[in-house]
């Protein structure tokens, strides 16, 4: 139990910063606060998807001369990067959108807000 | 030998990650929070370099690390700093 | 009561990725699905049909060009949105703050000014190179925009966005999609499919993931600027 908890312990981490994050995002008031929960809980997603890709003793899937096999999966990485690109546009428009809301109503704590209707 | 030392590396830097998360999730000011959260992406960069990514890990330290933190900073500095 | 709600939520979503992490394949393992399926045939022969050394491009930029397609295209419409969300509205009255008056540094302002070439030739370094070792046109053009807004911050907005004209700037915020149709119709001349690359690592190959990097890494720069910029507008 403890060998595979070792062997694994990439994945249970990825799963303990998702809950990190989501009660970040279920918890916390301040909409910033929230999306900053939300970051992480999407980090813990690619970190998991990264960890797919992981074979042990490989290295980076380049091949400059001299490099030998075995090479660490190349899909993850590239779904990751179109990923992690995806993310920081969601982040900018959510901060765009919050800024906003603090221009038209003044505060962005969430309990306000749902009180000025 | 040498593949269970990078495994303990592996390991304290998750611990690290861990730490940095709660970080973020418990600092009251908002500041300080988006600044521990850059630490949390620099220390994922680490992470995915470390597992043969450095692609990702690139992107995570320009885009993470960088980008993300300054657009956190730059809304931050348009609303408020603390967390009520 | 509330806090209490939260972790019953949280354990009841811990549990089935809990579960789910237990019956995963070993961490590292090479007999694993994801690893023995489409990856062996990247790895084996990523380099003769993408024309990239460095796989991951080949993957991004050839064989699932569509995606990144579909990305340049997320982000070009995030910009847009910014621009848009924040167009118009304005500082109720009571709440507008006094400008805070951080006293400038003549330090971080010469560092600054002695480091942003050595910078762009980074990230023109992380684009050009992009194929044969890690990074490509997106790392680079954010390296270039976290440039310009160091800049922004450091020295002056208007030094900044003189080297992004405003005549010009819409279609450098476009740069991305925009070569990507490029490419695509070039594909469709030359093999008949819309982002359809010629078998082999070509000199055509080459040009062309070459435009896509470089427009994506153009169009990557400037979107982030562009945002930051927006974002810090006084309203």
């Amino acid at each position: 139990m403890i060998g595979i908890l070792w062997d694994n312990f990439d994945y249970a981490v990825s799963v303990l910063l998702f809950l990190i994050g989501l009660y970040c995002v279920i918890a916390k008031n301040n909409l910033i606060k929230k999306f900053m929960g939300l970051n992480i809980m999407e980090t813990s997603v690619f970190a998991f998807i990264v960890a797919l890709g992981v074979v042990k003793g490989g290295s980076a899937p380049i091949m400059e001369p001299g490099a030998r096999p075995p090479f660490i999966n190349p899909i993850p990485q590239a779904l990751i990067l179109t990923g992690i690109v995806v993310a920081v546009s969601t982040t900018a428009l959510a901060l765009s959108l919050i800024v906003r809301v603090w221009r038209q109503c003044g505060t962005i704590e969430a309990d306000e807000l749902r009180e000025l209707e | 030998m040498t593949l269970e030392m990078s495994r303990l590396f592996d390991a304290g830097l998750m611990v690290l990650l861990v730490l940095c998360a709660l970080a973020v999730v418990r600092t009251k000011d908002l500041l300080a929070a988006s600044i521990v959260f850059s630490a949390y992406s620099l220390v994922m960069c680490l992470v995915w370099d470390h597992r043969g990514a450095p692609d990702v890990a690139m992107t995570e330290a320009a885009v993470g690390a960088g980008v993300t933190t300054v657009l956190f900073l730059s809304a931050i500095s348009k609303t408020v700093r603390k967390e009520k | 009561m509330k806090r209490a709600l939260v972790i019953v939520l949280l354990a009841i979503v811990a549990m089935p990725l809990l579960a789910a992490m237990a019956a995963m394949p070993r961490f590292g393992s090479a007999e694993q699905p994801a690893y023995t399926h489409v990856a062996k045939r990247y790895l084996e022969r990523g380099v003769e049909e993408a024309g990239a050394e460095n796989v991951v491009t080949g993957v991004i930029l050839n064989y699932r060009g569509f995606d990144t397609n579909g990305e340049v295209t997320v982000i070009f419409t995030a910009c847009a949105a910014v621009i848009a969300v924040l167009a118009g509205s304005r500082n109720r009255q009571d709440q507008r703050e006094a400008a805070s008056s951080v006293p400038e540094s003549l330090v971080v302002r010469y560092v600054v000014r002695l480091l942003a070439p050595f910078i762009a030739l980074f990230a023109l370094y992380v684009v050009l190179f992009g194929e044969v070792s890690p990074g490509g046109g997106f790392q680079g053009g954010t390296v270039f925009g976290a440039l310009l807004i160091v800049m922004t911050v450091a020295v002056s907005r208007n030094q900044a966005e003189r080297l992004l004209p405003l005549r010009i700037r819409p279609w450098l915020q476009i740069a991305g999609p925009l070569s990507f149709l490029a490419v695509g119709t070039a594909g469709v001349v030359l093999t008949g499919w819309y982002l359809g690359f010629p078998q082999g690592a070509t000199a055509a190959t080459r040009l062309m993931l070459m435009v896509l990097e470089f427009g994506i890494g153009v169009g990557g720069a400037t979107v982030i600027a562009s945002i930051f910029w927006r974002l810090g507008d006084e309203a």
